[in-house]
């Protein structure tokens, strides 16, 4: 197969998952029980009791029907949808903070998921894997069997009560961090950027301890199985010294499906880390989609989803692309 | 080194500055928005230097003079509140014609004035902007004039007057296709005209008699419908909609210094000319800086309680509660006897039962279902007995219960269902008494004497009477079969669903997990649901999708039930399977002598004997009916934190009702004083 038949294939499955999982998007919230105009007359109701006449409640239907572009059949709004998305990556306003355009929401809360979200996981990648290697090539050792130990134990606490523990102990004990997230809106300075940091530290400390523990324990059993392999028993014979094997015959051979991992994991931070951006008061991707999901946003949910499924889809077009060089055996294929 | 070793190192260079990259990425404020500092405003009213430090990026840190508050203010002059809804969704949007604008930030209570507020304490309005109650001008009650009080300015230094009443009635028709605020649907549909007399007079003619004329045109306790704009603002504006008011200029003693973004929190500072705004002549607003900020789910929340970093929560857990007072002495609920919290909220936690929808279109069920709830268990389980019964449709209340509840109690003792059976228990609060007694409670916390235990736990409710409810399904041809299960005449298990919230709102999920249980011991196969907060407004507005279901209705705050009743009619009634959402009438409540009685309301004088007489018939039926369950006032915790200011109303100093919303907050605002401490 010619490199460039092996590019063309992979680039026309790309856009295919991008199209069906676009139009996946669109009609999946349409199938959710409710509507975002009862759900905000309700709340009117609740709000402003009964002195909402139907009048006035047929009035501000309309209007809303009108305002959110909901008028027509549902498949003049798919194609309007379509065309919207596709020529001008423009989802509409939201409902939930109508007429705030939701590519602006999503915009001011990006750089938070991102700033979190990429750092904390190549960080847990990082620190998993090289703990991976250690106690995976050195598993016969006491320290080796320590560290195991450490990630047996906290790749299953819940996230929830990680963060919860983590905050008893440096934010309200030590108090070496903020209980809840306050950054004021400033220029950007290093003072901005020290607030950044020292508002998302422990966030981000959280994100990092549990995000580890799997790759600690997947890099070990790679690793372990790895160096049995005969030809690091030929490199040791041929005299290579500890640190070259481990490096550059276990950890370069056991790499591969971690490297997928990780890149598959860069695609899905554009979900967000609703838990985090909850129990921090975060901003970030994810409480927009909570709140999208609880008020019937449809163009919210629209632009969140494509997001993702975008990020996912060219984080695996790239490693389709990149994983010849890693693995030379698919290039001799 | 061989070329293929390279490449990984080469990726993980790559990964690492990228990690830094993004790390480093500067917050993005909304357009045209940077930094949210509300500017200087001019005349009267140029803010005073913030007392932060020139960055507000700086850490805030305790100085010499004390403590700062994360926003860089003086703790010790900063009153701070929890958000109860969190996270605002449209942060910079302040304006208030505009239905999604960041309302739950202060606005109602600090930024806007009204014609006339309504005293959460009390139900009675009063004016505010107006110089007096409206000058009624015909028999038919519909036109009114209205004289405003001089002397009150915007927060730019610019005088109020009857242009911007007018600019503010004119944008709401001329414009009333494009504005969200649900107050621009029901002005446009109540006002016929209205014109300026003069500077601080103005005239407006309704198209229905209007008794409710100060409530609609000025505050129903939780809000108006006409929120006032300042003319010289919204004037220069092509298109009201799309402006987001971002620094807006205010009536009330207050102006918006910072916000987030992000919606977290809000900023607010006292006006230097507070005297001159909509309700500065009452007296001084205490903090020079209010703020409005999340501190986190309930764990986070009572860690930063306990630690005194805001003074006000509002709905945290009873448990939590305990816990923090048990940390902090500063820390205190409403009451130090039991039921601990403020019962006063306007509406009350009831079930929904769609009455077009067999078997629940007869009453001898319904009746069974109220029977068949042990609200004492369930009181006990999703609220440490921390609640009050109100066994008619509407909250039992200080302002409510002598109007209705008191006048009924014999009524009610007396009321037999057609069997004959009396289904009242008086002795409801005093049975709960002696649970939580008999669950350790300690004594002194508990209500002491029969008119104690009233005002604590209600004048009654239902008794729990299973046998009962059995009794009076079986009247309608449902009975149990051998597992003790309800069938239905045809033999079929009766499922019954009931929705009630997912974990929006905690409060009501545990209630509604409590009384599902209670039916299921009583043999009724109950589907409880919990559904999010969109699909929980659409299934309670369509009968195609409501059977049962928990909520909050009947918010009857001054004696005035109009405001929930007034739907009670038959034009808003759909058919039982109508994909179309109704309007009112959530009940589906069908019962011709209570539309005749709605109707006469119409027309009288909302606060005469003879309104109050109508009301109580209509009670009698909705009790008769068992149109709806009515369950309890909804249970309000609001614990406060004494460490920086003191005087929080409190149930041995009830000055006003202890919200941190509503006219309540302008009161606690003027009365509470600083500790000293800093």
């Amino acid at each position: 197969m010619g490199l460039l038949q092996y590019i063309g294939q992979r680039l026309l499955t790309y856009v295919a998952v991008l199209f069906i999982g676009i139009s996946i998007t669109f009609f999946l919230p349409r199938l959710m029980p409710n509507d975002p105009i009862d759900g905000y007359i309700a709340q009117i109701q609740s709000r402003a009791g009964q002195t909402l006449t139907p009048e006035a409640a047929a009035e501000i239907r309309a209007t809303l029907t009108e305002l959110y572009g909901l008028e027509g059949s549902l498949f003049t709004q798919y194609l309007n949808y379509l065309r919207r998305v596709v020529f001008g990556f423009d989802f509409g306003p939201s409902f939930s903070a109508f007429p705030r355009p939701v590519s602006e929401l999503i915009m001011l809360a990006l750089p938070w998921t991102l700033g979190l979200l990429l750092t904390t996981t190549v960080i847990s990648w990082l620190l998993g894997n090289l703990i991976g290697l250690l106690a995976g090539y050195y598993h016969n050792r006491r320290f080796a069997t320590a560290l195991e130990v450490l990630g047996v134990l906290i790749y299953p606490i819940p996230y929830y009560i990680l963060a919860l523990t983590l905050i008893l102990l440096l934010a309200y004990t030590w108090k070496l961090f903020p209980l809840s997230t306050t950054i004021r809106p400033a220029p950007l300075s290093l003072a901005q950027i020290g607030s950044i940091l020292y508002n998302s530290a422990l966030p981000a400390l959280t994100l990092v301890i549990a995000g580890f523990g799997w790759n600690i324990l997947s890099m070990k059993s790679l690793s372990v199985a790895t160096k049995e392999e005969p030809f690091v028993t030929f490199a040791r014979l041929k005299g290579t010294s500890d640190r070259t094997r481990m490096f550059s015959y276990v950890f370069r051979n056991a790499l591969l499906p971690q490297v997928t991992a990780l890149a598959l994991s860069l695609g899905t931070i554009f979900n967000g880390a609703l838990l985090t951006e909850m129990l921090f008061s975060y901003p970030g991707l994810g409480l927009l989609m909570r709140t999208a999901v609880g008020n019937g946003d449809y163009n919210m949910l629209y632009g969140t989803i494509t997001m993702t499924i975008f990020a996912v889809a060219t984080a695996a077009l790239v490693i389709d692309l990149i994983y010849p060089l890693f693995d030379p055996r698919i290039r001799y294929r | 080194m061989t070329k293929a070793f390279r490449l990984p190192r080469v990726l993980f260079l790559l990964l690492t500055m990228l990690s830094i990259v993004a790390c480093s990425v500067p917050p993005t404020t909304p357009q045209g928005q940077t930094p949210t500092e509300a500017p200087a405003q001019s005349g009267a009213t140029e803010p005073t230097a913030a007392p932060a430090a020139a960055d507000p990026a700086a850490a805030p840190a305790a100085s010499g003079d004390g403590a700062l508050t994360d926003v860089g203010t003086p703790r010790s002059e900063t009153l701070i509140f929890q958000t109860f809804d969190r996270q605002t969704a449209n942060p910079d949007l302040h304006n208030p014609l505009m239905g999604t604008y960041a309302v739950w930030r202060g606005f109602r209570e600090l930024a806007w004035g009204y014609l006339w507020e309504m005293d959460t304490g009390t139900g009675q309005s009063y004016p505010e902007l107006a110089a007096d109650m409206p000058e009624v001008l015909n028999d038919e009650y519909t036109r009114f004039r209205v004289k405003l009080r001089p002397g009150i300015y915007w927060s730019d230094g610019v005088e109020f007057t009857a242009d911007d009443v007018i600019f503010t009635l004119d944008t709401y028709f001329e414009n009333k296709d494009k504005l969200t605020y649900w107050g621009v649907a029901t002005i446009t549909n109540y006002v016929k005209s209205y014109e300026k007399i003069d500077d601080y007079t103005f005239e407006v003619e309704t198209v229905n008699p209007a008794y409710d004329f100060v409530t609609v045109l000025g505050v129903y306790t939780w809000g108006s419908a006409l929120n006032i704009v300042p003319k010289h603002i919204f004037e220069k504006e092509a298109d009201v909609a799309a402006f987001r008011n971002t620094n807006p200029v205010t009536l009330g003693p207050y102006v918006v210094k910072e916000f987030d973004p992000n919606g977290f929190w809000q900023l607010w500072e006292r006006r230097e000319d507070w005297e001159r705004s909509a309700w500065g002549s009452q007296g001084e607003p205490k903090p020079k800086y209010v703020l409005y900020k999340d501190f986190g789910p309930e764990e986070t929340r009572t860690l930063a309680f306990v630690e005194n970093q805001y003074d006000v929560d509002t709905f945290m857990s009873p448990e939590s509660i305990k816990a923090a007072v048990a940390q902090n002495s500063a820390i205190s609920p409403y009451s130090p006897t039991m039921p601990y919290h403020d019962m006063n909220d306007a509406c009350s936690y009831g079930v929904l039962m769609n009455q077009h929808r067999p078997p629940l279109d007869k009453a001898e069920v319904r009746w069974a279902l109220a029977l068949a709830l042990d609200l004492q268990d369930v009181g006990i389980n999703a609220l440490s007995g921390e609640f009050k019964a109100s066994p008619l449709p509407m909250v039992d209340t200080q302002i409510l219960n002598p109007i209705y509840f008191a006048p009924l109690q014999g009524w009610l003792n007396d009321f037999a269902l057609s069997d004959g059976y009396k289904p009242f228990n008086p002795n409801f609060g005093a049975e709960l008494v002696g649970k939580l007694t008999e669950m350790g409670l300690p004594a002194d916390q508990m209500p002491q004497g029969d008119e104690a235990i009233k005002n604590a736990f209600g004048v009654g409710w239902w008794k729990y009477d299973p046998a009962e409810a059995e009794k009076l399904l079986g009247s309608v041809g449902i009975t149990k079969n051998a597992d003790g299960i309800y069938t239905l005449p045809d033999g079929s298990v009766w499922e019954l669903e009931f929705v009630i919230p997912g974990d929006w709102n905690k409060v009501m999920q545990r209630v509604g997990f409590s009384i599902a249980d209670s039916w299921r011991k009583a043999g009724i196969q109950v589907n409880a649901r919990q559904v999010d907060n969109a699909e929980f407004g659409t299934v309670q507005n369509t009968n195609s999708q409501l059977t049962t279901l928990l909520n909050w209705t009947n918010c009857i705050f001054s004696p005035n039930y109009l405001n929930a009743w007034r739907s009670i009619q038959p034009e808003f009634l759909l058919p039982v399977d109508s994909p179309d959402t109704i309007t009112g009438n959530m009940y589906r409540w069908s019962n011709e002598k209570v539309f005749d009685l709605v109707k006469a309301s119409y027309s009288m004088e909302t606060t005469s004997p003879e309104f109050y007489e109508y009301g109580r018939e209509i009670i009698k039926e909705f009790v008769t009916d068992m149109a709806y369950i009515n369950l309890m006032n909804i249970p309000t915790t609001i614990p406060t934190n004494s460490t920086y200011w003191r005087n929080f109303p409190k149930a041995d100093n009830p000055y006003a009702v202890p919200y941190s919303w509503w006219s309540s907050a302008k009161k606690i605002l003027q009365n509470i004083e600083p500790t000293g401490a800093k």
